[in-house]
């Protein structure tokens, strides 16, 4: 057997201890019985003086290749073998110590998650009135006053000649008003609103609801899905179908309805979208020349879209929430789940 | 509105498929919500014949028959009081499965065995009716499929029309949307009348007294009518629709309006009371009985059809109890009228009642197709009924509602829709709809009087835009409007404390906005309510003119809820009416509630939440928003405790209100636990919130800290001494602050001891001890003399 052969036998003798193991004695004997001042590696190097210069040089450099190999292996072994047999008293699996952290509620953040899209757009927050004028809530956005559509709207009214806005349309109205000589106007409007109703798990007093609408020269239906298509696919997820239904608002012409693909079916049909394969999340339309007329745009010049979305539907639809008492209920197992 | 399928595949040839046709009325504006077929519950379901009627020994209510249906005999149990031999009856085989989901089984009842069902119409999803077994035709033939037999294999289409599509309330309404859709026209039913010599208006006479509310009424009289039972198709139509087969004239009257939409009464001549109809508003206080028995008290707002001495139909709404038709009705009077949408609006909500009728007359109906209307239904009368139709019609129309006449400009349609449609496309939508269409650059458009809702050129582009489809408008794709918004103030305001409070551990809730004024009453006495004038509840009477009700109500629920450790915060308005100068008020404001324990874990114990708390998140955000310093004013309100309760004024205003509830309106929540909480005026504190300052340079010279401990008397009000201190120590003092307060053993009676840490620092030189020594000196000497303070230094 050549010096080399037996350092390459050094070699594999010795991974094959190492790897094998199971104590850190058993390491400290062999790093001992490999590298240690008689150490069988050791004994080699001891005995490079009997050889040429040129051997000398190839098979020094070889057995400290191995050496560094060893003590390398020994190394790895080591911290192996001590994570596994640690007799720290020290518990890192207890848990932390640090504070609760707080949750925002699930209409806020709902409503915060649908705003942040439309502002990406362009679209800017406005805010208005919960206790609004007959004027705003219904003649200004082209509702007369004995309209069948004031049906749908099932009101409150307050002493003193008011109402509690049934939606959040009126902030358009006054804010047409209020930016009339300042065109374009690009307003998203979340808030609060207010139905006659008898509270049960699909109704309640109160909801939510996000209107937006963009008023300017050239503004089209087709303005109008594109901007709803973002909306849709940024909220529900990419590549979900939508579907615009002609549909009927005093406020806007045409109007439409419109339903994205049920994504959790994908337009197949399941509990979620009562087999329809469709969820009706948004109205939307051309705002009615009446509308802007009355706010004092000239309509033949400016045209404009609008549309609604509400807030506890698609945060029901989104988290398969099956009761609308809950969000007011404010029940904290129900809220930080939402965390 | 539910339609036959096949009503409307009749009327316009269409050989669409039921679903088809659903999809392409919704995708057009018509939504459907129902699509369901007639023989859902009809297979396995044969006519059979009752061949035998046994009693059940020990069972009053139920009888063993014998029942040929074909191939067999079966032996079936019955419990419906009307099965007699001889009679045709529907069997429910066994393995049919009838209304309810229920599957027929082979069954032992009462120790019977029963091989089947004969049937009610409801259990096989014609109708509702469960008085008793459906009894058919005696031409039946035994052993038929049911569904053969009847002839119905259809499909119910239920809508959910918009409140301005009146037109579309009737199967030729729907049918012409699916006219215009498939390029069609709309197949009318030709009406084949044979008019006696007799002249009607020799027999009645008609006078509107209020054009206004009825502009137009017309009627017919019909003689020698045989009322019976309506034949099967006709039956058919109604079921579909939902409507229950009555009699062969009721049905007709109901058959005609499902068909054209105009609604229509008949009127049994004999009990009329006259020869003629008069149409007035009602007197106040008038007194009449409709047709479902019920003695209603009328308003001026209600149109009532008179026999020129009483009433005799709640016009539009519903008949008379005393000229309803009956068995014994040989002579009808047949009204066809058209009402104002707004007069049976009125009416209608006066009554409280809403009718087929109302309905359709409230959302409009055609006032030029009324002689169809009459002629169609008297065709019937005398086709189905054997009646005679007298000559001509009497119609009293004095100012003819003409058709509305609208350009369209087919570019302006085009700048609305965002496409290159040609103006051809639009003018052949437009007459698909039976609209009249002339003009090239501009169309001038007729609109016929069924379409009361359309009156100008944008209610044409909406038609336009509908019938092409939106899905066949491209999509933007490029953003339009301003190219930057700038963000709103409040709002950033608000989710930064959000983030703010639930960093430190407090969770956000809502409350409604709606309130209970006798408990508002109680916590703010005097203070304005915006009141609601009709509530759903007296819980839900006002809008609040405070948070805290909203916050202990859902403190309430958590509690009960065994949810005890709370820390909430809601961001809100209190409502006001206007009072005192201010207009209508909405005031932003943030309420923050603590109760229970202090959070917990395994090596920090939980201790019960204190005011301290609550002042801790106040502090935090005074600390965020660089607010002035606050001042703790004692207040009296009447919901908090007289020790704990407090004004924060901060630059000597108002920001809000902090304490301890008192246990009585904790109780009256049911709350047994201290509950803390505040309400911040948040206008108040976005006004005073100042942005980050100036840089200041970091220290070079040491800081020399000293520690005092002082026992002063429990009376004492730390804040007051520290601020003496301060006050001496003057630039010197970098910091001082609290480190312990302690009172109890080693420690005088009614005496506390405070520890004081300060640190000295000058940003100019090292300090040296005779001047730090010095300081503290003159600040013991300040606290020995003003405050009778007993220190130790450390």
């Amino acid at each position: 057997m050549s010096i080399l052969d037996e350092v390459s036998h050094i070699e594999q003798d010795a991974i094959k201890r190492i790897s094998e193991a199971d104590s850190l004695d058993l390491l400290r004997e062999l790093q001992v019985q490999f590298l240690g001042r008689k150490g069988s590696l050791t004994a080699v190097l001891k005995s490079l003086g009997g050889l040429s210069p040129n051997e000398r040089k190839a098979v020094g450099a070889r057995a400290n290749q191995v050496r560094e190999l060893i003590e390398q292996k020994i190394e790895e072994a080591t911290s192996r073998l001590s994570s596994a047999k640690s007799s720290s008293s020290f518990d890192p699996t207890l848990p932390g110590t640090g504070q609760y952290l707080g949750v925002t509620h699930i209409v806020t953040q709902t409503m915060n998650d649908i705003c942040g899209i439309f502002e990406r757009m362009g679209f800017q927050i406005a805010r208005g009135p919960h206790v609004e004028t007959e004027h705003y809530n219904f003649e200004a956005l082209n509702f007369a006053p004995d309209h069948p559509a004031r049906d749908e709207h099932d009101t409150f009214f307050v002493e003193g000649g008011r109402l509690l806005r049934t939606h959040t349309t009126p902030v358009q109205a006054r804010e047409m008003e209020k930016r009339k000589n300042d065109l374009p106007i690009k307003l998203i409007m979340p808030g609060r609103t207010f139905r006659h109703e008898d509270i049960s798990t699909r109704a309640h007093v109160s909801f939510h609801q996000v209107d937006g609408f963009l008023v300017d020269e050239g503004i089209t239906i087709a303005d109008l899905k594109g901007c709803l298509n973002a909306f849709t696919h940024a909220y529900f997820g990419e590549g979900l179908k939508l579907r615009f239904r002609p549909s009927y608002f005093p406020f806007t012409e045409p109007s439409a309805e419109v339903d994205v693909a049920c994504y959790l079916c994908r337009g197949k049909g399941c509990q979620l979208c009562k087999q329809s394969g469709w969820l009706e999340i948004l109205g939307c339309g051309m705002i009615h020349p009446n509308v802007l007329e009355m706010a004092g745009i000239d309509s033949e010049k400016y045209t404009g879209y609008a549309f609604g979305v509400g807030v506890e539907r698609p945060a029901m639809l989104k988290h398969g929430i099956n009761d609308i008492r809950l969000f007011f209920n404010n029940n904290l197992r129900f809220l930080r789940q939402f965390n | 509105m539910r339609i036959s399928y096949l009503w409307l595949k009749e009327l316009t040839g269409l050989e669409w498929s039921a679903e088809e046709m659903a999809e392409r009325l919704t995708l057009c504006g018509i939504a459907n919500e129902e699509v369901t077929s007639t023989a859902k519950y009809l297979d396995k379901v044969v006519v059979g014949e009752v061949l035998e009627v046994h009693p059940v020994e020990g069972a009053s209510r139920i009888r063993r028959t014998i029942v040929d249906v074909g191939r067999e005999k079966l032996q079936v149990i019955c419990g419906a009081p009307n099965v007699a031999v001889g009679q045709k009856v529907p069997v429910a085989q066994v393995g049919a499965k009838v209304a309810g989901e229920v599957e027929i089984k082979a069954a032992k009842i009462r120790g019977v065995d029963s091989a089947g069902m004969i049937c009610a119409e409801d259990e096989l999803g014609i109708s509702s009716d469960h008085a008793g077994i459906m009894v058919l035709d005696p031409s039946a033939p035994v052993g038929a499929a049911l569904k053969d037999h009847l002839e119905y294999d259809d499909y119910i289409l239920g809508f959910e029309l918009t409140p301005n599509r009146g037109d579309a309330w009737s199967a030729i309404g729907i049918a012409r949307d699916l006219a215009a859709l498939g390029g069609v026209t709309v197949k009318r039913p030709e009406i084949k009348l044979r008019e006696s010599l007799e002249k009607t208006s020799i027999v009645i006479k008609v006078t509107s007294d209020d054009l206004i509310g009825c502009p137009r009424y017309a009627g017919r009289v019909i003689r020698n009518i045989k009322v019976g039972p309506s034949p099967w198709w006709i039956k058919k139509k109604l079921l579909t629709a939902g409507i229950r087969p009555i009699s062969n004239v009721v049905d007709i009257t109901n058959l005609v309006m499902l068909e054209c939409g105009n609604p229509l009464h008949a009127f049994d001549l004999e009990q009329f009371g006259s020869n003629e109809v008069v149409v007035r508003r009602a007197i106040q206080g008038e007194k009449f009985t409709t047709l479902d028995g019920l003695e209603r008290t009328l308003t001026s707002q209600v149109l009532m059809i008179t026999n020129g001495k009483h009433g005799v139909a709640v016009a539009g709404i519903m008949g008379g109890l005393h000229s309803e038709v009956t068995e014994k009705t040989t002579t009808l009077l047949l009204e066809a009228a058209y009402f104002s949408p707004i007069v049976i609006r009125r009416g209608r909500k006066e009554l409280g009642m809403v009718t087929e009728s109302s309905a359709r007359f409230e959302r409009g109906v055609d006032p030029n197709n009324i002689q169809y209307a009459i002629d169609r239904a008297a065709a019937l009368f005398q086709d189905i009924c054997g009646g005679e139709v007298l000559g001509g019609t009497v119609d009293c129309y004095p100012q003819k509602i003409e058709s509305k006449q609208i350009a369209l400009r087919p570019d302006r349609c085009r700048a609305i829709m965002g496409t290159d449609l040609p103006a051809a496309r639009m003018k052949a939508i437009l007459e698909g709809l039976e609209f009249q269409v002339t003009g090239e650059a501009t169309l001038a458009v007729t609109v016929p009087t069924f379409r009361s809702d359309i009156s100008t050129e944008i209610d044409l582009i909406e038609e336009v835009a509908r019938i092409h489809g939106w899905g066949n408008i491209a999509d933007a794709v490029e953003n339009v409007g301003p190219l930057y918004s700038p963000a709103n103030a409040e709002d950033i305001y608000e989710n930064e404390l959000r983030r703010i409070l639930n960093g430190i551990g407090f969770d956000e809730v809502l409350g409604h906005g709606l309130a209970d004024g006798r408990l508002a009453e109680m916590m703010n006495p005097g203070l304005p309510q915006v009141k609601i004038s009709n509530p759903v509840s007296d819980d839900l009477s006002i809008m609040r003119n405070s948070l805290l009700p909203s916050a202990l109500g859902i403190a309430s629920h958590n509690v009960s809820h065994r949810i005890t450790d709370l820390r909430l915060f809601e961001l809100g308005r209190a409502y006001f009416p206007p009072c005192s100068g201010r207009d209508w008020t909405e005031e932003e404001r943030l309420s923050l509630l603590v109760t229970g324990n202090s959070p917990a874990n395994w090596r920090d114990k939980a201790r019960p939440v204190d005011f301290y708390d609550l002042k801790a998140a106040v502090e935090t955000l005074a600390l965020h928003y660089h607010l002035p310093t606050f001042e703790y004013v004692p207040t009296s309100v009447a919901y908090l405790e007289r020790e704990i309760s407090f004004t924060i004024h901060a630059d000597g205003q108002p920001l809000g209100i902090v304490g301890k509830l008192t246990d009585q309106l904790a109780k009256k929540f049911d709350i047994r636990q201290d509950v803390y909480a505040a309400e911040l005026y948040l206008p108040v504190m976005m006004r005073l919130s100042r942005a980050l300052g100036k840089f200041s340079p970091l220290p070079i010279y040491p800081a020399a800290p000293r520690d005092l401990a002082i026992v002063i008397d429990q009376s004492i009000k730390v804040g007051e001494m520290l601020d003496r201190i301060k006050n001496v120590a003057g630039p010197l003092a970098e910091s001082i602050t609290v480190f312990d307060v302690y009172a109890g053993k080693q420690i005088e009676q009614g005496k506390k001891s405070i520890g004081v840490a300060i640190v000295y620092r000058s940003p100019e030189r090292s300090l040296s001890s005779d001047e730090i020594d010095a300081a503290q000196q003159a600040i013991m000497k300040t606290l020995r003399d003003e405050f009778r303070a007993d220190i130790r230094e450390k």
